[in-house]
């Protein structure tokens, strides 16, 4: 197997305050890559406060105790450094590569605003950074054809009321209605060491970043109460097919299905992944040599038709998608897709496999071959699984996995019980046609 | 509880790492070590971008990159192939190269190598996965072009330009249609297969044998001929001026600034680069702190340089809501206006020198980026210290010289500023600015 250098050199810390920290070595010298996992997302949101965790992850760099709005990213810049933050359903996740010299002060930004960051909001930043979000909102989901599909994914896949029914991003009203008070608490309750798993890898001694960590983090306290996890609990199919049609200005038809398949973590995830690279990822995949060059019914995506969408605390959601051909209906499109899903229950080619774990495998040894992705792979291993040497062992797991697993996976999972389907269809046009024709244009 | 501030010590001082170069047969082979960096960026550079493509030929070296991905038996035969090395095929066509190569595990380079060579050098080209990839390129035009950040950032070469450069690097839908399989054929034959090029390879080369691999690649191809230098002609019309996109019931705005610049050789980066940070380029750029950070209009605002070999773009781009369309332009060129009257603060000039200086060691911190810069050194014949050179022209910028750029480099009067968006609702505002004439155009109608 192929490995990258870090197996073996990797140094796991706990400090007072609960706060782990794990150290990895760079491929290259003079630089830090230091990536923080905070233990809460959108899951944790109720009704009428979607969005929040997203806004707030905005508003982690907009000041603190001790430093002022703007200031964390124009420090950070000046070094030549990377920075950035994402937030997703079941963690949020603050990274930023600097010069090696920078550490000192990468951790000391990031523990002033752990510490200290109630002390530096106001109404005023909160306003501006809606509006900001607001704007991303646009950008992303409001502005561009099929933009609202993973919203509508969501919706179906997970019951009204359940922590992951709703995206990220959240709605415009719950984003108008957030306010300061709410602010201050989300912080409190979410944001102690005791929640944090925070990842280094450079080329500086293990045991002397850990002095660093704990010098700089170690005298936060944690949270004075651990926030309660939301229950997220759920049991059997979707109870599809189950379908939600959107009529728009759309470029042409599209297509998503989804099915519930086990959680980030369990081996039938594993099983439902190496499913999903066969049937829909890379041009050697069956939906792209069928749909795509046998067939002409669906358009070129380069082979990225299908991908599983991992939550760790509840079912996760195999998503297939593809956009139709010219002249050819939404309806001709779903219809191949789903006989093409339901094929996999026929028999799965050792060959059609090993073209899978193949693919997994480089991904992932893609990722961990850059220092910001091999810390940020560490940190979801740990803050997930507790295992930080995951990080390097991944593509062991798609090792003992076997055709029949598979099959028998798909024959329970893959099936019409277990189906969402979202589809776009273009508006109808004043002269009749169902879509404008290019070559007219 | 909390630490004092740290002090910032001294950063380490960064040399670019020195490249091996050696010859092997017609072409020529640039790496660079990395120790423990165990998945290697491998790159092809050729001289066949888009830039000289006969205007009846527009688009054959993207659609030929494409067609690549059929490999030597057709149908996307490529990719799963590379798959099984771990490798993932490679293709970037710009206006000046022609760039193809593999990424790989460096236990398995030799193999992948060889792979890709046989694919470049030799693909199927099958006429039916020509034609095939040609409509499908089309047809994603248009699904791309519904994208308005997209669309507004493919009109610009229109605007600007006519030639080659008047039309998108791929063609376009209109010129596309017109390429055979017998003019790929003969693309590829004359300017891909038989020119040999040069190779970049980086990652942990230790057991790793340069000169095998450069002769799987190059074989018997001829010396790299040097690419003509074309300057373009500029477009006609009115400037400045707006050109509108009607994009009914937007609700956000895609805006972007172009205008002429000059090409890559006649401009002094550090300058120009360190000007347009400044202005648009960072996160804490003035555009950025003004549009976003105070009026809370955008996600976002960037600007750069587009240099080519013979010729330059400037660009600045945003994406902001759809009430605030005409107040962003106005704001936007206030912005400029102020930075060529009263130039840029000593706190600004550092933070640029400084980004661009002491930043090194994590821009160039992967496989793939030192790639990137090794083929740019190709594609710009540059000498092997550039990096360094740079580093020592942003350490030696002053605030006179940023704001001389800005004077000089920057051309709001006579730029385009090209709006997607809901016409109904902005038109009116975008005219009220002044800025100069205005224009609605139906989006499918730019490309007829």
């Amino acid at each position: 197997m192929v490995t990258n250098g870090a197996i073996g050199r990797i140094s796991q810390y706990t400090l007072d305050n609960g706060l782990r920290l794990v150290t990895a070595p760079a491929a290259t010298g003079q630089l830090v890559a230091v990536n923080l996992w905070y233990g809460v997302g959108s899951r944790f949101e109720v009704p009428g406060r979607t969005g929040f965790a997203h806004l707030f992850e905005h508003l982690m760099f907009q000041g603190s105790g001790g430093v002022a709005k703007g200031e964390h990213f124009d420090a950070v810049e000046r070094l030549g450094g990377e920075i950035n933050a994402s937030t997703s359903t079941d963690r949020t996740n603050y990274f930023e590569t600097v010069p090696e010299h920078a550490l000192d002060l990468a951790l000391w930004l990031e523990a002033d605003r752990l510490a200290t960051l109630r002390d530096g909001m106001t109404q005023e930043v909160l306003d501006n950074q809606r509006d900001v979000v607001k704007n991303e909102r646009r950008q992303r989901y409001d502005n561009v054809p099929y933009g609202t599909a993973f919203e509508r994914i969501l919706r179906l896949g997970y019951p009204e009321g359940h922590p992951y029914h709703h995206s990220t991003i959240g709605s415009m009203q719950d984003l108008d209605d957030a306010d300061l008070d709410y602010v201050l608490s989300f912080h409190k309750k979410h944001y102690g060491p005791d929640n944090l798993v925070l990842t280094v890898v450079s080329n500086l001694d293990p045991d002397d970043v850990h002095d660093r960590v704990n010098k700089y983090l170690g005298g936060v306290p944690p949270r004075e109460t651990v926030a309660e996890a939301p229950n997220a609990e759920l049991e059997g199919l979707i109870g599809g097919p189950v379908r939600d049609t959107a009529v728009e200005q759309v470029p042409a038809p599209r297509v998503f299905l989804g099915y519930r398949v086990p959680a980030y973590g369990e081996r039938e995830f594993d099983v439902m992944h190496l499913a999903s690279a066969i049937l829909g990822y890379g041009q050697g995949s069956r939906l792209y040599q069928r749909l795509v060059v046998e067939r002409g019914i669906a358009n070129d995506d380069g082979g990225m038709a299908s991908d599983v969408l991992s939550f760790r605390y509840t079912p996760s959601l195999l998503l297939v998608t593809m956009i139709a051909r010219e002249g050819v209906s939404g309806d001709e499109l779903e219809a191949a897709i789903r006989e093409e899903v339901a094929g996999l229950a026929d028999g799965v080619a050792e060959e059609e496999l090993e073209r899978a774990r193949a693919i997994l495998e480089r991904d992932h040894l893609q990722t961990i071959s850059t220092p910001s992705g091999l810390a940020d792979t560490i940190g979801s291993c740990t803050q997930f699984f507790g295992e930080p040497e995951l990080a390097s062992t991944w593509p062991q797991r798609w090792a003992a996995i076997s055709t029949d697993d598979i099959v028998a996976c798909v024959k329970r999972l893959l099936v019409d019980e277990n189906l969402l389907v979202v589809r776009f269809d273009p508006e109808e046009t004043g002269d009749g046609a169902a879509e404008p024709d290019p070559a007219s244009a | 509880m909390l630490q004092p501030r740290p002090e910032l010590g001294p950063p380490q001082p960064y040399t670019f790492p020195k490249p091996r170069r050696l010859s092997v047969g017609s072409g020529h082979v640039i790496a660079i070590d990395v120790p423990g960096q165990q998945y290697a960026a491998v790159r092809l550079v050729q001289p066949a971008g888009a830039a000289n493509e006969p205007l009846d030929r527009m688009g054959v070296a993207y659609l030929t990159g494409e067609v690549l991905e059929d490999g030597v038996r057709g149908n996307s035969s490529l990719a799963p192939a590379l798959e099984q090395y771990g490798a993932e095929w490679v293709c970037r066509v710009t206006w000046d190269s022609f760039v193809t190569g593999v990424d790989a595990p460096i236990t398995r380079i030799s193999d992948a190598v060889a792979l890709f060579a046989e694919a470049v050098r030799a693909p199927a080209l099958r006429p039916e996965d020509v034609v095939r990839r040609r409509d499908q390129l089309i047809e994603r035009f248009w699904l791309d072009s519904s994208v308005p950040s997209t669309l507004a950032m493919r009109a610009v070469g229109g605007q600007l330009f006519t030639g080659r450069y008047g039309t998108p690097l791929n063609g376009g839908p209109v010129k596309l249609r017109d390429l055979t399989p017998e003019v790929v054929a003969d693309f590829h034959a004359r300017s891909i297969a038989s020119v040999a090029g040069t190779l970049v390879v980086v990652g942990d080369l230790s057991g790793v044998d340069l000169e095998e691999l450069g002769k799987t690649v190059f074989a018997d191809a001829a010396p790299t001929p040097t690419a003509p230098i074309t300057p373009p002609e500029h477009a006609s019309g009115e400037r400045p001026r707006i050109m509108l996109l009607d994009r009914p019931g937007s609700v956000q705005s895609a805006v972007v600034l172009a205008h002429h610049a000059p090409s890559r050789p006649e401009t002094d980066l550090p300058k120009a680069d360190g000007m347009s940070d400044v202005l648009g380029g960072m996160f804490t750029s003035r555009l950025n702190m003004e549009l976003r950070e105070r009026l809370g209009y955008t996600y976002g605002v960037g600007c750069q340089f587009d240099l080519r070999r013979d010729s330059g773009v400037f660009i600045l781009r945003t994406q902001v809501d759809a009430a605030a369309t005409a107040h962003s332009v106005t704001v936007t060129l206030a912005e400029i206006d102020r930075l060529q009257a009263d130039g840029v603060t000593e706190e600004e000039l550092e933070a640029v020198r400084e980004s661009n200086t002491v930043g090194l060691p994590v821009t160039y911190s992967t496989a793939r980026s030192l790639a990137s810069a090794l083929v740019e050194m190709v594609v710009h014949d540059l000498p092997e210290d550039h990096v360094d050179r740079l580093r020592a022209g942003f350490e030696g910028l002053t605030a006179e010289d940023l704001g001389m750029a800005a004077r000089n480099l920057l051309h709001p009067r006579e730029s385009v500023v090209i709006v997607a968006g809901d016409a109904a609702q902005i038109e009116e505002p975008l005219r009220e600015t002044g800025f100069g004439p205005v224009s609605v155009r139906d989006p499918e109608s730019l490309w007829s």
